[in-house]
């Protein structure tokens, strides 16, 4: 089954072409790296599935659901009610983390929770607590964010995404505001939801780490994917020449 | 103004009425700060020890503050009859005592009115609507670049010279239209400055924090009033308590509507007296009220250093 769905992206900035019909399907227990060089439109891809973006004319779904769609070249999004249908079924990973700063780790992973999906008090401390072990930090349910390091503020925004048990997570390039130790925590949280399958789509400069844990590679250079192929054979072996450019410098 | 006139005020129901407004306030801020804290320690296990959010601490504040006209009151009628020799310093403090509930109310109730003014002003100098945003952004810029001394004297002789209406028998309560347009005057005043202050501290927060919460799948309000405000709280606190110092200061321009605040007093007495001991004595008040104001304010800021 098809948890994303991205037909024919097209968006722009002003006059800047930024996504130039982009193609992208991910499938259930998938796991797709997008790697690629700065401003080639791996976050911006990111954040027109992520809803933070409009798009300019194409097709998104997630889990089956349609958020927008271009019909008889008319673009049109689903309505509110949809959008947030369709926003619980995704989460979101940002580069900067943004927790929420006067919130509690718990508070940070529980709010959505009670507030948006109703859940009861107790059953979103089970499932904080629950994710917090999995994620290591059970010690530091009380703490705020700004008491933990970056690896631990990145955990805490990766298992406040899981909360609400979303079919798929984004990653906006998790670690690069990280240092090197600290980045390590992050990626191994990561291998773990992959060796559970957990569909997801992570936009990363870490390469040898996308070879490894991503099923799927995508190389977006321009506007376009200039290349997508099975994770080893993309970075081992790739075929055209810009990705061959690109990997050499890692 | 004598400074005799005082006993006119002396016999009048003000301090009644002021007592039971400031008793109902308490009780009212009492009870909002009860249900916060209550709200609050929902995120907690039972039995932690759980830390007062800033909003309880605020509110409790302004539960003690309305107090003061009611222990006022009580002291008032242990130190005696206020029409006595005013020419010592004991009867100068008195009589600027009095004139201080007035200092007292102007600006209480300025802060009451302006703060929220101020939000909603802000609200709609950001407006996307542009012809909401124009007026909000004509009306910030007219009262801050006119004299608020000349603000009151409009407010107070506006309706008059413009309208034709008398004002002169306009009351609520004790409180009698000099005193209101001066409250009017102020807040009007201070809601401008204060929305400029509420509107820095709205756009500096980070593009991100509105970006998780959208993600998440808070709705507007609960994203504006859960992430967002709580967060500009603590970034505008410097800046506001600035204003608020400002304005326990600027209440003595109240003196131009011939509102009987505390300076109106000391001048009355100045010149009766011909020293300036009521001028130092006012000064010794204005300074313990704002002593006051940073030490509450320190403690306001203190109850939200729990995170940076």
């Amino acid at each position: 089954m098809n948890i994303l769905e991205m037909h024919d992206i097209h968006k722009s900035f002003n006059d800047l072409d930024v996504l130039k019909g982009i193609d992208l399907t991910v499938t259930q227990g998938e796991v797709v790296a997008v790697i690629g060089p700065s401003g080639g439109g791996k976050s911006t891809l990111l954040r027109c599935a992520t809803t933070l973006e409009r798009i300019d004319s194409g097709k998104i779904a997630i889990g089956g659901d349609v958020l927008c769609d271009t019909k008889e070249g008319k673009l049109h999004y689903c309505d509110k009610k949809m959008l947030s249908e369709i926003r619980s079924k995704f989460g979101l990973v940002f580069q900067n983390f943004n927790l929420f700063p006067h919130f509690s780790v718990r508070r940070n992973i529980t709010e959505a929770l009670v507030h948006v999906h109703k859940k009861s008090k107790a059953e979103a401390d089970a499932v904080c607590d629950s994710l917090l072990a999995k994620m290591d930090l059970t010690a530091k349910a009380e703490e705020y964010p700004c008491n933990l390091s970056g690896g631990q503020q990145q955990r805490v925004s990766i298992a406040r995404a899981l909360a609400t048990n979303p079919e798929i997570i984004f990653f906006d390039e998790p670690t690069s505001a990280l240092d090197p130790e600290l980045t390590k925590g992050v990626l191994n949280v990561i291998k773990d939801l992959a060796a559970e399958k957990m569909t997801m789509v992570i936009v990363t400069h870490e390469m040898s780490f996308a070879r490894d844990v991503a099923d799927r590679i995508v190389f977006m250079d321009g506007g376009v994917i200039v290349e997508e192929g099975p994770a080893y054979e993309l970075v081992t072996n790739p075929k055209e020449e810009r990705t061959k450019k690109f990997l050499a410098g890692y | 103004m004598s400074p005799t006139d005082i006993s006119t005020i002396e016999n009048s129901s003000l301090y009644y009425v002021l007592t039971v407004c400031s008793v109902v306030l308490a009780v009212g801020f009492l009870i909002v700060s009860e249900v916060i804290m209550n709200n609050h320690k929902k995120h907690y296990p039972v039995g932690a020890k759980v830390k007062k959010p800033p909003l309880v601490v605020l509110f409790l504040t302004l539960a003690g503050i309305s107090i003061i006209p009611f222990a006022v009151l009580v002291i008032r009628k242990y130190l005696g009859s206020i029409s006595g020799n005013y020419t010592t310093l004991m009867g100068t403090v008195r009589l600027l005592a009095q004139g201080f509930l007035y200092t007292f109310g102007i600006f209480f109730f300025t802060i009451i009115f302006s703060l929220p003014l101020g939000l909603i002003v802000a609200a709609g100098k950001m407006s996307k609507i542009k012809t909401i945003s124009v007026i909000f952004k004509v009306y910030v810029s007219v009262l801050r670049g006119t004299p608020l001394m000349l603000q009151l004297l409009l407010v107070y002789f506006g309706p008059y010279y413009l309208f034709g209406i008398s004002t002169g028998n306009i009351e609520i309560g004790p409180f009698n239209y000099r005193f209101i347009a001066s409250i009017i005057g102020f807040s009007l005043n201070y809601a401008a400055y204060f929305a400029e202050i509420f509107r820095g501290g709205i756009q500096s927060m980070p593009k991100g924090q509105y970006e998780a919460a959208q993600v998440l799948g808070f709705s507007k309000m609960q994203t504006y009033f859960k992430i967002i405000l709580p967060q500009v709280v603590k970034r505008v606190l410097p800046s506001v308590g600035n204003e608020i110092i400002t304005l326990v200061k600027d209440t003595s321009l109240a003196q131009v509507l011939a509102v009987t605040e505390m300076f109106t007093q000391a001048s009355a007495l100045a010149s009766a007296q011909v020293s300036v001991m009521p001028f130092i004595v006012a000064g010794l008040f204005y300074y313990l009220m704002n002593v006051i104001i940073e030490s509450v304010l320190g403690v306001i800021e203190k109850s939200m250093s729990y995170y940076s």
